[in-house]
């Protein structure tokens, strides 16, 4: 999957995680600070994200410091799934 | 002057560290922690983390583990008592939830198995318990109810009414809140450890504590409730305020009701859970009132974990034992204290005298509460303790606003205005327009009523903002209870969603309403089936001060699975319903408007059908035909038989001939309808208009005169809304 499916992907599932009825997935610029931004996503949400990305792409996000640098954007959450499946496939 | 003091009669306890008082003491003077790996369920992941269990077999199921607690710690406290309590105030949030689950978890049907879930239930187990045929009220402020309970008890020992109130907190174990702090990773994987540099969480645990208060008059000397403060954050649902501001907030209000200066206090028995942010702003908010030298402080959750709404009870508990032998606990689990807060916790066991304790209570919500506990001798600049009639006086109605199946206020109204039912349950989409999304994308059913009904009430009082929110519920947010134990059970107990979570607390739609009000004054969610507004009411006028606007609702979801299992009255009912009431109360008594007072609230005698003690509440049976225009009367369909027995006694006793409507008919069944019932009565009455001629009514209701809304069942209660 490129990134860009990737972010597509990752932006329609944000939205249904955490409700965001009011945003379209073309409204979210893949580079916008996600915590305590524009969405109004604070730590009660990214604790949701983790759940997410551990049922959906079974990566585990267990410290502070990682999901800080993971839920970062959009697209700092599709590079570190990238990532990991490059790691698990080679 | 008649002082009206609540000194502590008895106390009862059962805890992490046993039921034994004297040993429990030692124990935590000396920092030994009873706090070890759950083994009370399985759970999916290991280890399993650390609790604070209670060590003694949990093993039988009737009544569950919450009810037995209370008992135990119950009847330490009542074992110097020959009398029957006047009341009971517990602090409850979980209830009969463990097991709840284990009948979900197999999907039971077998409504008589989930008899023990309400959480009123637990109180009411207490009242057949020690005969209490009083009123019995069930505060669920989350990890706050214990400390909620114990400011309401002091409320109803202060007005004169009430000699002897039991009251205290009671919590068990069970999945929803271990798997919920969990997911909120609010857990320490090494124990909880209060103030450390290191802490990472709380240990959930279980456990009951109990206090029998007894009115005292001047001179006395004995160890009493001091005083009391409560508030509200209005910052988030689940996170402190940064600042502490609501933490201190209530702390202030606390020391100040009590009549003390800061320093007279000896000791502060933190709320202190070990999250990294509940010990940041508390710490903060303890320096705010206290300085850069507070007195001796510590937690004892490092020693029990935290029970919830039992942790503010014990701590009282505690609290009373350490005034009454001079010491102070050990903050057990911490070994290095976090030098960013600037506190140094009690580290070695210390015996000293000790005559008053700030005792803290922070809970989901926002919702906090303080109590001061000390010496009756103590030198006080006032007395909030006089007891002058101030309290329980009738509040007059602002505003008010509705929701049922029919539509918000004005559809509600129009509908029983002209005798047409408003039954049903309105659709999601209805009862969200007008609400910010982003307000209430988290949201779910009994929340999003909450905002609805605020927001429509809101627009009917310009400008001055509510301080105080008083809300009644019986069985909470079904939706979010239910989705959290679908996913958690779906997932073999590996997921759990922490939004579910937070919004599962009985208290989420009352600390909602505060959110988006900025009501940062008292917040008290009551509980306790079809009387739950009634008891919202109660706290109410027991509780408000000065002239900001009170916020007074009472609302129930109709869940299409749990309803009809927990709710005997739904089910039994062809079509589902709910809805709500708001009214917006001030105390003055100026003749703006309607006037709304809870005239009584006790339990109903079973051997006759008709309690004289509620026709003398309403000034004697000749009184009642000649004030009430209008008798708007609660039959839950569960109860309706001995309901019927109850109104006929009732009309032939008081010789009232005037009009009766038997308001479930036209809402349709669920436990907060009497609030929709008092926004009718208010309506009504500003109106003077005079409604249809109901099929049961006998003759059309009087013009010109109050409305009475009588709810039957086994529990009786009376509230009259009165003309301008």
């Amino acid at each position: 999957m490129t990134e860009a499916m990737l972010l597509n992907e990752l932006k329609v599932k944000v939205i249904d995680v955490l409700n965001l009825m009011d945003v379209k997935p073309e409204d979210i610029d893949p580079d916008e600070q996600l915590v305590g931004g524009r969405l109004g996503i604070d730590s009660i949400d990214v604790l949701e994200l983790v759940i997410m990305m551990e049922k959906d792409y079974q990566l585990t996000i267990d410290n502070k410091e990682l999901g800080a640098q993971v839920f970062g954007s959009l697209r700092s959450m599709a590079q570190f799934i990238q990532g990991n499946l490059k790691e698990a496939a080679n | 002057m008649i002082f009206a003091r609540a000194g502590i009669a008895g106390t009862g306890i059962a805890c992490a560290l046993g039921r034994d008082p004297g040993q429990i003491m030692t124990d935590l003077a000396r920092g030994r922690s009873g706090i070890g790996p759950l083994t009370r369920f399985p759970v999916s992941h290991e280890p399993a983390l650390p609790v604070g269990q209670w060590p003694e077999s949990a093993d039988a199921a009737d009544p569950p583990l919450t009810h037995q607690l209370a008992r135990l710690a119950a009847d330490q406290a009542m074992a110097g008592c020959p009398y029957p309590p006047d009341a009971i105030v517990l602090g409850v949030t979980t209830g009969g939830m463990a097991a709840t689950e284990e009948l979900l978890k197999c999907d039971c049907a077998r409504r008589e198995a989930y008899r023990y879930h309400g959480i009123g239930t637990v109180a009411d187990d207490l009242a057949r318990r020690f005969r209490c045929k009083g009123p019995v009220l069930t505060v669920s402020t989350a990890c706050s109810s214990g400390g909620g309970a114990i400011a309401l008890a002091l409320a109803m020992v202060r007005s004169g009414r009430f000699r002897r109130v039991l009251t205290g907190g009671v919590d068990s174990l069970c999945r929803l809140t271990y798997y919920g702090f969990r997911s909120l990773q609010l857990i320490d994987p090494q124990g909880c450890r209060p103030l450390d540099k290191d802490r990472r969480g709380m240990s959930v645990a279980e456990g009951a504590g109990i206090l029998l208060l007894e009115a005292r008059s001047d001179p006395w000397d004995g160890i009493e409730i001091l005083g009391a403060g409560l508030s509200c954050d209005a910052h988030h649902p689940a996170q402190p305020h940064p600042q502490g501001l609501g933490a201190l907030a209530a702390m202030r209000r606390a020391v100040q009701d009590a009549g003390l200066e800061p320093q007279q206090i000896d000791y502060i028995n933190l709320h202190g859970t070990g999250t990294p942010d509940n010990d940041r702003s508390e710490a903060l908010a303890v320096k705010a009132l206290f300085g850069k030298s507070p007195p001796p402080l510590s937690s004892i959750k490092g020693a029990l974990g935290h029970s919830l709404a039992a942790s503010g009870a014990i701590e009282a508990v505690v609290a009373t034992h350490c005034i009454e032998h001079g010491w102070i606990p050990v903050n057990t689990g911490c070994r290095l204290p976090d030098p960013s807060l600037e506190l140094m916790p009690v580290d070695q066991p210390v015996d000293r005298p000790v005559e008053s304790v700030l005792s803290n209570s922070f809970g989901f919500g926002g919702n906090n509460a303080a109590i001061v506990i000390g010496r009756g001798r103590l030198a006080r600049s006032t007395r909030p303790d006089l007891a002058d009639g101030a309290s329980m006086i009738p509040l007059t109605i602002m505003g008010w606003s509705a929701v049922t199946g029919a539509g918000f206020t004005d559809q509600t109204l129009e509908n029983l205005f002209a005798g047409v039912h408003c039954r049903g349950c309105l659709d999601a989409a209805s009862l969200c327009r007008g609400l910010p999304p982003a307000a209430i994308r988290r949201l779910k059913r009994l929340s999003q009523m909450a905002l609805a009904l605020w927001v429509q009430a809101r627009d009917r009082i310009a400008g001055i903002g509510p301080k105080s929110v008083f809300f009644g519920t019986a069985w909470g947010s079904l939706s979010e209870t239910n989705d959290f134990m679908q996913g958690l059970f779906a997932s073999d107990e590996k997921f759990a969603s922490p939004t579910d979570f937070i919004g599962s607390v009985h208290n989420a739609a009352g600390g909602q309403i505060a959110l988006m009000a900025e009501a940062t004054g008292a917040n008290l969610t009551l509980s306790g089936g079809d009387t739950s507004f009634e008891q919202a009411l109660f706290s109410a006028q027991l509780l408000a001060t000065g002239d900001d606007p009170i916020v007074v609702a009472g609302a129930e979801e109709t869940h299409a699975r749990l309803s009809p299992l927990f709710d005997p009255s739904v089910a039994g009912t062809a079509e589902y319903a709910d809805g709500g009431g708001m009214l917006i109360l001030r105390r003055a008594a100026d003749g703006a408007g309607p006037t709304v007072a809870l005239k009584y609230f006790a339990a109903a005698d079973l051997d006759s059908p008709l309690d004289r003690d509620l026709v003398t509440s309403l000034g004697g049976a000749g009184a009642v035909p000649a004030r009430y225009g209008l008798i708007l009367v609660g039959m839950p369909a569960a109860h309706r038989p001995h309901c019927q027995n109850q109104l006929d006694a009732f009309l032939e006793v008081t010789g009232y001939s005037g009009a009766v409507i038997d308001y479930r008919r036209l809402t349709g069944e669920f436990a907060a309808s009497a609030a929709v019932a008092a926004v009718f009565a208010a309506a009504w009455v500003q109106a003077r208009r005079i409604p249809f001629a109901a099929p049961e009514q006998s003759s059309r209701p009087c013009q010109n005169g109050n409305v009475l809304i009588l709810g039957l069942g086994p529990v009786l209660s009376a509230i009259e809304v009165g003309l301008p």
